[in-house]
Order: structure tokens, then C-alpha cells, then sequence
């Protein structure tokens, strides 16, 4: 794209009160906004000078309308200078540096000489001039050293005490100084002086932090809201401006009438209260202007600052066109990089078509087309932008020639961008092909969930249709998941199959599993492959044979891990399971094809086999009900067997410890030892009671089965429903608060029995006893109130370090340098290498 | 066209990062996003060992916020390899920098606060098990507090204060004196002897100040630890503190389960240090040093950055990431930085070619 005009650099100085009369359109002086006819009075604070927001009416200054109207500048003409603010500090430290009688910098002639090289950006060393770094806050250094020279040294002046106080207020030796008092003396400081302070005296007068003319922004910036009832409401800013001016204006009276000094005054700083408050209504030392209804004033600063204010929320993120957002949910039949769109949405979501002599014919047809994939609007070579309607279709249909551009709606295979909050990473936004289909929800493969922390519990995501080739471009091919496979956190794979199909894959891959001829049709069919593998001999086909189907021919493959040696031979599984560490979170095997096939195979890998895995999981019947967590009488008495041993070594060491016997780990007090040596051994008893579980359940229990191949759940999980819950914790250590000595009141006090300090013996399915509701939720309500609290820390961690590190860019020689231009990193990482082939490197792929 | 080529067609430029690569970005993401599943409970004990320290996202933010005091300071002394495996040895080391409070070796005080004076009965057996002497702790009493008279006589000090007080402040002098450290380093609360794996001995520590630490005979300059930044910065130097803070940001978070490409971390660890002195992530560091007045402003403090820049009149030069999203150009990473030249009559060339046909 072709920008007219690129903005180059931006600097900040202070507008000069020539400056405010040189912008403003209007002097304004009358503190009032509308008329009783509601009609904008001439001089007030709506002037129509300044812009219109009112439909019908015309600008006074450009003639333009309230669309095409930005509105201009006013300014009030304060009768006495005004301090501003904002710049109240800076005034004080350069009046700290300055000599109160003539006003000049209270260094002498050598320290000046010593400086001034330092000031320019070059100081010279061996003859070599070397530029320096000016620090920006050097005034405030310098003044540090200068508020203890007692005595001017040009015209040896003796520096009375100089007292600043929140917010505008200046006392030199007890007297207060008025503003005009603190002009003149800013105004003689020579720009001399003032680039010894490292202010350019070209640019920012001193004297300008002192207002006499205060520049009114335009109408368009405060625009005021019709009620209703017809009542008109101003902005906060215009009611602010409405008491400055009114203050302005009583003052201006007094002076003219003679009134005496005290009540001048008074109105001064009244005056300058409003000024103050006009700025920021949240300075420090100031009351708070409040609006009638008690709701403290938006000032100036309060627009500017923090989330809500105009950088974080309008400049750095802005609101977007061409995009969607629903509610989600699975599609198994859709691959990874695809995204399932429902018609309304296709139907009003548009992409630029661009004309040309090779496409020409495909832009009428989407012209003539009256119903779904049709032209929207119709740009034509000279930028006229047209709606298509069923009049204009013929005329339409004629005008299209190369360099037109259609506007036509949302079809397959275009590309979108899919997003869901909070977008903690690059994988939370990224490129699918758009796949129309019925319905009204977004749809996705449950394998590329995991990268947008999705669930379909009601979660909703984003879409956003790229406009230009360019992005297109980039989208499609650096930004779909199969070619942003690898992450670049730890460089796995993003996307893998979870749960169910994990499941299917183990149930598939197993040594013993083998299907019949109708099975194994009916599952590849379903995947669309229409080849059987070689039966066994028993006429069977085994499911490691089924699963090299899906394999390329010349796929070589040997991994191991925990007794689980995968080997696959020229495109045949020849012994292993397929397990999570293969295809679900470790994806070692999709890393490996991806490395070796390609994004293109890995995709339909991916959907081959998650629905190859669903089918089994189908036929297999896995499922998991209450039945799984019934004990047998063997294993309530051998948990009864298991809590009774934890207690009785907990009363031995208890005994221990009351009679002061026990010995101390080191570092530890008895006490906290006591306490470690307690949480370790009823920590030991839910190992045995797991133990327990394994040795007495086999695969038939699903919830077993799926807890040990990493499916889902834990056999912690198990043991929680099944047998016991254990010891409960708050802040990492046993309940303890509450009563003296106990944990509620009806305990004995210094009790150590382990039910009354949070173990409980009962499992979810025997029921809590109240006592043990109680324990388990003081744990519930700690670790709920912990989760909230790191949401908070985190995201403020994770904003930080994006902060310092997002201007960081790799070198054309694998060098790391940030925006100035200073050498972070002489070679990326110490060697460059792309982090999202840190698996790859780590595991020789 | 197929959209993408393999990796094992294109290896070895593929594993190479590109050029203009985000990789900031790319790391701040990496690390921030599993900051949002780590516990925030700050203690735990840092694995076999028995001294506490900060671990998870506390510990992450500590390092990254250049505290200049750590919370929970540790150290790891290793003896030199010719004493590692004696244990009698190494129990010396240990009593060298281990703090001795005079607390812990009496059995019993005497005070009479109104006199001002006091008598420590000092324990026979814990003197030896600390290697102290009678007349050594009292010449350490001496020569740290004012205004005593002291005396040592049959396995007790006696102490009076010369010039009369008030109750009160006796009183606190006299506790003082007992949280006095006789012995050891000051700073080392606490030292224990482990062992490790190849049967050698070494010492942790709760409390750090390795300054003083490698001075003691008998300690292994070249393997000391500490997980004081700033310490190790003052002893060591730049370079030393940049591998502890990526290396404790990698360990922190291996210890949660994460494992996280050494690659973001080392950035991390670079941008902290590459100014030759450790500067914090945020408002403080790295983000209040920035060039661009708009992007200062935009992250936090936004008047304040404004009304610097007008008073010293400074020039934007627009060239980060932040500042060109908010006047709307397009940035200058990933994708963005790649320019597109067309020499002048090649571009004529070009556009009279459209024209003809």
C-alpha cells in the first residue's frame, strides 16, 4: 500500500500563549453554553466557531458540517497568569537553580565550562569526540547540587529559602509568590542558562509553564449528549471550562471595580483551582471537582491515563471491522487449519476480490449471483464505492473491468483469522480456512483447541477477515497451524489429540487388539481409506496394521520411553503403543512427521487419526460411570488399614514430639519438623491407598484405564472419589487457625488429632461428615482465592514483559537489537537458532 | 503449490531464526503465558535440602524486578575437592561462616538491669562445638559495644555498663548482646552440611554474603552460589549475574514443570544486563528507559512522560513497536521490517508496460 505521507519523528514542547492565540479561532467570553431557544451563544463555550456537533448546522470557521467538521481551537484569556500543574515541578527546580535577584544559573564560569561539552551529546576524551547519553531528567540532578549554593556567584546575591508546596504553591523566604512574580522571574532566565539545564529555550520557554491564555479544545472533543427528556448534557471538560471562565470573569469585574487585595486574591486562586482541576482532577493536595451529582470530574488527565484512557483503549488497541464472534464448538470432521462458519456470518463478512483479466470471468459471476455467494459492494477503478442492489446488478455486471475491486461475500477455502481471550500467546490468534456449513455456532477440530484454551462450555471466539493480498498472504502461510506447528515456547507441537482419542489410540495400538474384517472396513471407510492391511492368520486385523495405514510408506521411527519401545519401520507400527507422549501432549510422532512429510501431511494425519481413534473408542464402548468407583469389601478394609497405620504413626510422633524428644531436621524448628514429618506421612498414605488402587483394579474400569494412559483424570483423582480425600491444606500447611489451640470451637485445645486439623478419612462418594465438609472447604476456599489472585499477578507480569521486550527484532546477522538500535544479543539465544525448533534439536528429529 | 515446503528439505536455513524476527515478543509470550498456571505460594523448600527459599511466580518476579534486597538470600559453598569428603573438615568450614549468636551459647544470664549489669554463664560444651574460646568471645564483645566494663572469670563474662542509663535502653543493649554474633559471617543465619551424590560434603546457607565467604580458606571460589543477583553482581561482575538470572528463571521454572526453550530466557537474562548494570522489566527498568516518548507513555505514568517530553522538548523517533501502533504505521518487526526497493527506471519501466497493455 502507498501512504501519502508517513509521520517521521514527533516532539514535545510547551504551547507558547502566542501559540494558543495563533491556533484559536475564537476568544471566548461568555461562561455559558446555550441559549434558552437552544441555540449555541456567540462567544460561549460552543461557540460555533469552534465546530458543530449538532446535525443542520455549519461550522462558522471552515463552513464544514458536523461529519466533515474536526472542530477548532478556542482560548480564554486569563486575567491573571495561572500556574499550570503539570509543569509546578519543573518550575520549582528551575527556580532552585536560578539566582532570586538576577536570575541566572548559580554556576560559575568554570562549572559552566565543565559542563557544556556534556550537554551538547559529546564530551571529548583524547582528542576523540564521543557521543554521550544526555540524561533526561538532568535538570533534577543539577538542581540536587544547586539548592545548596547560598550565594549567586554573578552578582553575589545571598539565596533566600526557597519552599515549594502541592500543587501550585511557592514561598520564598515565608512569602508567598505570585504567579506574575514567578513569570517574570522564568522569563529572564537566558536560553543560555537553560541548555546548561538541558532545556532548549528555542523550543520551551520556562515562563510558558505559566498560563495566560488557556486554549479551549473544540466541541467535537466534548461533545454534549440530548437526553431523552430533550435535556442537553455537557462533558465534564465544557462544565469545567463553564467555572474557569466564570471565576475568570468575577475576577476581571473585582479588579475593574477596585475590590480590595484579599478578595482579589481569593478569586486568584479560586481561579487557579479550576485551572488545576481542569488538567487533573486527581493532583495530589487538591479537592476533587465533583459534578452535581457527586461523581468526581473527568478531567484532562483522567481522559489520557491508565486502561480506560485514550492511549491503552482508543490509540494502542482499536476497534476492528470485518469481524465475528460466537459461541464454539467440535467438529470432527473439520481439520486443524479449517474453521466451520456458520452462513449468516458468511453471508455478511466480506473480502475484496480483485479484478483482473484472468479472473474477470469469476468477478460476474459473483456480480450476477442474486443469492448466496454474491458481490456485496462494487468499487469501481476510480474509487467510487457501490452497493449492489437487484437494480444496479445489469449496470454493475457492465462497468467490471480489471482493476475493479468486488467486495463478495465469505466462501470456502478463504481465509480467516480465529481468536480467543485472553490471547496469552501467538497461538491464541491464528489462520483456518473458512468451511460454510449450517448451524449457527463457530466450529473447530478438538486436536487445535489446546492452543486457544478452548472448550466448548460456552466459550466464544473471534474471527477476522484479512483484507489484503498481503496479509492473505502472510495468514496463509505463516500463520495456520499446520505451518506454525511447533510452538515457540518449548518448540512441541501445538496441536495433538486429547482425551477420547487418546483412548481409541491406545485401545487401537495395543498388542492384543485386533478387529475383523467388518470392523476394520468400517473404521477405515470412515476415514476415508478404502484399502484393507494383510489379515492375520487368524483372519483378524491387527491394530497396529490399521494404524500403519495411516503412515507414509517410507516412514522410518524408534522412540522409547518408560518400557514403551515404538518402532515403526518403512511405514508400519512393528511394536509400541501409541500413547500421549506419541500423539497427545507429547507428539513426538507428529513432531517427527512434520519434520519429515510436512504441514500438509501432518494435517490429515492429525484428522485421520482422531477419528480413527473416535471409531474405536465407539466400538470399544469405553465408558465411565459410578459403577467404577465401587470399593470391594477387600479394599474398604484395607483402607480402613491404611488410615489406621497414618494415624498411629502420627500419635507415635506425636508422643514424640510432646515428650521433646524429637529430633530436629536441620534447619527446622521441632515444631515445623513435627509438622513436615506429619505431612509426610499422611502424604504416605494416599501413596499407599494409590497403590492400592493399581493393585487392585485392572483396564476393564475405564476411569483406571483412562487415568493410567494419560487420557484423563489421575489416579489421584480416583482415590479422592474412591477411598479417601486426605489431608487438606490452607496456605500450604495443615488447617491451624482459628480458635486458641484449635481449628473450631467445640475441639479440645492443643488437640493433634488428625481429623480435627483437616485429614479427611472419607472419600467423595462415602460422603463428608460435617466436620470434614468443613476441612475440605477452608482447602476449596484457599485454593479458589489463590487461582484469583495469580490471574492478576500474572497478567500484570505478562504486560510487563511484553512491554520491555516488544521492540526486540533478529538482525540479517542473527544479532538481536531493539528499536534505538542497541545490541541486545550478538547472536540470538548464543546461536541462533529458531526456538521453535528446540524440540527438534533436542531429540535429533 | 503446496503452501509449505518440509523441514527436511530445507534443514539446515530452516532451524536458523528469521530475519526480523519478534523474538522479545516471542519470549515475553513464552514466559508469560505459563506464568498464569503457576502457584503463587512463595516457600517451599528448594528440593532435598532443608533451607527455604522463594520459589514459583514470587520467585520469577523477584528476579525480574531487580530486587535489590532477595527475600529468602541462600547460598551453596563448596569446599575445595581436597576436604570435600571429610567431614570433620568440612564441619569447620562450616563453623567459620555460620552466624554464632551469644544467645545460643550460655546456659543461663543474670541481668540486674537497674545496676546495668549482666553475666552470661556461658555453656563449656557448646563453646567447644562452635571451636570458640572463652577469652575469643569476650574480645569480640569488647571490641563491638561502647561503654562497657567487661571481665571473663570461670566460664562467665561479666559486663557493667559505666555510665549510668535509663532502664530501657540497658534493656535493649542487653538484648542486643545476646543476638550478638560471637562468630561467623555476619549475614548467614544459618548453615547445613549436605551431601551430594559423589559422597563429597558441601554447605547451604540461609543468608548470603559472598564477599566475605570466598575469602575463608578451604572454599571453592570458582563453584560458590548464591541466589543474590546484586551480590554476585558486586563479587563476580556483569557477566556472572547475567547466567544466575537465566539460570534461576530457568530453574524456578523447571521446578513448576515447566520446561521453556533456554533461548527466551537468555534474552531476558540479556536485556536485564546488557547495559553492564542489572535494570528491572517494568516501569522502573527497561520501560522507563525507552527512546519513544509515546511508548513510555503508553505503558504506564502517561502525564508524567507527556509533560517531560514538552519541558525538555523531546523528539519521538517513532521507531518501536508500541509508538507505531498508535499513530497507525505499520511496525517495524516480523514481516514489517522487509522493505520493498524498485530502482526509479525500473519502476517507469514497469509502469509503462501496464499502460500498453
Amino acid at each position: 500500500m502507498v501512504q501519502a505521507e508517513i509521520i517521521d519523528h514527533i516532539r514535545f514542547t510547551v504551547v507558547s500563549p502566542d501559540e494558543v492565540k495563533r491556533m484559536s479561532v475564537a476568544k471566548l467570553i461568555v461562561p455559558d453554553t446555550y441559549n434558552e431557544d437552544g441555540y449555541p451563544i456567540d462567544g460561549g463555550l460552543v461557540d460555533q466557531r469552534l465546530g458543530v456537533i449538532d446535525p443542520g448546522l455549519k461550522c462558522k470557521t471552515c463552513g464544514g458540517r458536523a461529519k466533515s467538521c474536526v472542530g477548532h481551537f478556542g482560548h480564554i484569556e486569563l486575567v491573571r497568569p495561572v500556574i499550570h500543574p503539570e509543569f509546578s515541578k519543573s518550575i520549582y527546580l528551575l527556580l532552585q537553580s536560578t539566582c532570586e535577584s538576577c536570575h541566572r544559573i548559580l554556576l560559575d564560569e568554570a562549572q559552566i565550562a565543565e559542563l557544556r561539552p556534556a550537554i551538547k551529546g559529546f564530551i571529548t576524551i583524547d582528542e576523540e569526540e564521543i557521543e554521550t547519553f544526555p540524561e533526561t531528567s538532568s535538570l533534577a540532578i543539577l538542581t540536587k547540587k544547586l539548592k545548596s549554593v547560598k550565594k549567586c556567584p554573578y552578582c553575589g546575591t545571598a539565596q533566600q529559602k526557597l519552599k515549594f508546596e502541592r500543587p501550585t504553591f511557592f514561598y520564598l523566604n515565608g512569602n508567598k509568590m505570585k504567579p506574575d512574580e514567578i513569570m517574570d522571574w522564568l522569563s529572564s532566565i537566558s536560553n543560555d542558562d537553560l541548555s546548561l539545564l538541558g532545556i532548549d529555550g528555542t523550543a520551551t520557554r520556562p515562563e510558558w509553564f505559566i498560563l495566560t491564555a488557556l486554549l479551549v479544545p473544540p466541541v467535537n472533543v466534548r461533545p454534549s449528549i440530548t437526553l431523552e427528556s430533550g435535556e442537553r448534557s455537557e462533558d465534564d471538560l465544557t462544565h469545567k471550562l463553564v467555572e474557569v471562565m466564570r471565576i475568570n470573569q468575577r475576577l476581571e469585574q473585582d479588579i475593574d471595580a477596585g475590590a480590595p487585595q484579599i478578595i482579589i486574591d481569593d478569586l486568584w486562586e479560586l481561579l487557579q483551582y479550576h485551572v488545576t482541576t481542569y488538567f487533573n482532577n486527581e493532583t495530589p493536595g487538591v479537592p476533587v471537582s465533583r459534578h452535581r451529582s457527586t461523581r468526581p470530574l473527568k478531567t484532562l488527565a483522567q481522559r489520557l491515563k491508565g486502561k480506560e484512557g485514550r492511549l491503552r483503549y482508543n490509540l494502542s488497541g482499536k476497534r476492528v471491522n470485518f469481524s465475528a464472534r460466537t459461541v464454539i464448538s467440535s467438529d470432527s470432521s473439520l481439520t486443524i487449519n479449517q474453521v466451520g462458519i456458520p452462513m449468516r456470518i458468511a453471508e455478511n463478512m466480506t473480502v475484496p476480490f480483485y479484478v483482473t483479466k484472468w479472473n474477470i470471468e469469476k468477478g460476474k459471476e459473483y456480480v450476477s449471483n442474486t443469492s448466496y455467494p454474491t458481490a456485496v459492494n462494487i468499487i469501481s477503478k476510480d474509487g467510487m464505492r457501490k452497493r449492489l442492489t437487484d437494480t444496479n446488478r445489469e449496470e454493475i455486471l457492465n462497468s467490471i473491468e480489471p482493476g475493479t475491486i468486488i467486495e463478495r461475500q465469505l466462501v470456502n477455502n478463504d481465509i480467516v483469522l480465529f481468536n480467543r481471550q485472553p490471547t496469552l500467546h501467538r497461538a491464541s490468534i491464528m489462520a483456518h480456512r473458512v468451511k460454510v456449513l449450517p448451524g449457527k455456532t463457530l466450529r473447530m477440530n478438538v486436536s487445535i483447541t489446546t492452543p486457544y484454551n478452548a472448550d466448548f462450555d460456552g466459550d466464544e471466539m473471534n474471527l477476522h477477515v484479512p483484507q489484503t493480498i498481503e496479509a492473505q498472504a502472510e495468514a496463509r502461510y505463516l500463520m495456520q497451524p499446520k505451518n506454525t506447528l511447533l510452538n515457540a515456547k518449548d518448540g512441541r507441537p501445538i496441536a495433538f489429540l486429547i482425551e477420547d482419542e487418546i483412548a481409541g489410540a491406545y485401545l487401537l495400538t495395543r498388542d492384543d487388539s485386533y478387529f475383523d474384517k467388518q470392523e476394520t472396513m468400517l473404521m477405515l471407510s470412515n476415514i476415508n481409506i478404502y484399502e484393507l492391511p494383510s489379515p492375520e492368520r487368524n483372519g483378524k486385523y491387527s491394530g497396529k496394521k490399521i494404524f500403519s495405514m495411516l503412515l507414509p510408506k517410507d516412514f522410518d521411527f524408534e522412540y522409547s520411553f518408560k518400557g514403551n519401545k515404538v518402532e515403526i519401520k518403512n511405514g508400519n507400527l512393528k511394536s509400541g503403543i501409541i500413547d500421549n507422549k506419541m500423539v497427545g501432549s507429547g507428539a513426538i510422532l507428529l513432531a517427527k512427521l512434520f519434520v519429515d512429510y510436512g504441514p500438509d501431511t501432518v494435517e490429515q494425519f492429525i484428522l485421520q487419526l482422531s477419528n480413527l481413534c473416535l471409531r474405536v473408542v465407539y466400538m470399544y464402548g469405553l465408558s465411565v460411570g459410578i459403577k467404577d468407583y465401587y470399593n470391594t469389601e477387600k479394599q474398604i478394609t484395607n483402607r480402613t488399614e491404611i488410615i489406621a497405620e497414618a494415624e498411629g504413626k502420627v500419635a507415635e510422633l506425636t508422643k514424640i514430639y510432646k515428650s521433646k524428644k524429637l529430633e530436629r531436621l536441620p534447619g527446622y524448628t521441632s515444631k515445623e519438623t513435627y509438622e513436615l514429618m506429619l505431612l509426610a506421612q499422611l502424604e504416605e498414605a494416599r501413596a499407599k491407598a494409590i497403590k492400592l488402587i493399581s493393585s487392585t483394579t485392572d483396564e476393564s474400569n475405564g476411569a483406571y484405564m483412562l487415568a493410567t494412559i494419560g487420557a484423563r483424570g489421575s489416579l489421584l483423582n480416583m482415590l479422592m472419589i474412591k477411598l479417601f480425600l486426605g489431608q487438606q491444606q490452607v496456605r500450604g500447611k495443615r488447617p491451624s487457625r482459628g480458635y486458641s489451640g484449635r481449628v473450631l470451637p467445640f475441639f479440645k485445645k492443643g488437640t493433634k488429632n488428625p481429623e480435627n486439623k483437616g485429614f479427611v478419612s472419607n472419600g467423595y462418594q462415602d460422603g463428608l461428615n460435617p466436620l470434614q465438609l468443613y476441612m475440605h472447604g477452608m482447602g476449596s476456599r484457599d485454593s479458589a482465592m489463590t487461582k484469583s489472585l495469580v490471574t492478576a499477578v500474572s497478567g500484570y507480569l505478562q504486560r510487563r514483559f511484553i512491554n520491555a521486550l516488544q521492540d526486540f527484532y533478529v538482525e540479517t546477522n542473527l544479532s538481536v537489537k531493539d528499536a534505538s538500535g542497541a545490541l541486545i544479543q550478538t547472536i540470538y539465544g548464543g546461536d541462533g537458532v529458531d526456538p521453535t525448533m528446540e524440540m527438534v534439536m533436542d531429540q535429533k528429529l | 503449490m503446496s503452501e509449505s515446503k518440509t523441514l527436511k528439505e530445507s534443514r539446515k536455513q530452516k532451524l536458523m531464526v528469521s530475519y526480523g524476527e519478534p523474538v522479545g515478543v516471542v519470549a515475553a509470550q513464552s514466559l508469560g503465558e505459563p506464568a498464569t498456571q503457576m502457584v503463587l505460594r512463595s516457600f517451599h523448600t528448594a528440593g532435598v535440602s532443608s533451607v527455604v527459599t522463594t520459589t514459583g511466580l514470587p520467585r520469577v518476579i523477584e528476579i525480574i524486578d531487580a530486587r535489590k534486597r532477595v527475600k529468602l538470600p541462600i547460598m551453596r559453598i563448596r569446599p575445595e575437592k581436597s576436604i570435600a569428603r571429610d567431614y570433620e573438615k568440612v564441619k569447620q568450614l562450616k563453623q567459620k561462616i555460620e552466624e554464632v549468636k551469644l544467645n545460643s551459647l550460655l546456659d543461663s544470664y543474670d541481668e540486674d538491669i537497674k545496676a546495668g549489669t549482666i553475666k552470661f554463664n556461658l555453656s563449656k560444651e557448646k563453646l567447644s562445638a562452635n571451636g570458640l574460646t572463652l577469652a575469643h568471645v569476650t574480645s569480640r564483645i569488647k571490641n563491638n559495644f561502647d561503654g562497657i566494663d567487661i571481665s571473663a572469670e570461670s566460664g562467665s563474662i561479666s559486663v557493667k555498663y559505666k555510665s549510668k542509663k535509663d532502664v530501657k535502653s540497658i534493656r535493649t543493649s542487653f538484648v542486643h548482646m545476646l543476638n550478638f554474633a560471637v562468630a561467623g559471617i555476619p549475614g548467614i543465619f544459618k548453615a547445613v552440611i549436605q551431601q551430594s551424590d559423589d559422597k563429597s560434603f558441601y554447605i547451604i546457607t540461609n543468608g548470603s554474603n559472598m564477599a566475605r565467604v570466598i575469602e575463608i580458606d578451604g572454599v571453592d571460589k570458582d563453584r560458590i552460589y548464591s541466589n543474590d543477583i546484586f551480590e554476585v553482581l558486586r563479587v563476580y561482575g556483569v557477566e556472572a549475574a547475567r547466567n544466575l538470572i537465566a539460570s534461576e528463571i530457568q530453574k524456578t521454572l523447571s521446578e513448576e514443570g515447566f520446561g521453556i526453550g533456554f533461548r527466551h530466557i537468555s534474552l531476558v537474562a540479556d536485556t536485564m544486563t546488557y547495559t553492564g548494570t542489572i535494570r528491572s522489566i517494568g516501569r522502573h527498568g527497561i520501560a522507563g528507559d525507552k527512546a519513544s516518548v509515546l511508548a513510555r507513555a503508553a505503558y504506564e505514568e502517561t502525564v508524567k512522560h507527556f509533560i517531560n517530553a514538552s519541558v525538555f522538548g523531546e523528539r519521538d523517533p517513532l521507531k518501536g513497536v508500541a509508538e507505531n501502533i498508535l499513530i497507525g504505521k505499520q511496525i517495524a518487526v516480523g514481516t514489517g521490517r522487509i522493505k520493498l526497493a524498485v530502482k526509479k527506471e525500473d519502476l517507469k519501466k514497469i509502469k509503462s508496460n501496464y499502460s500498453e497493455k
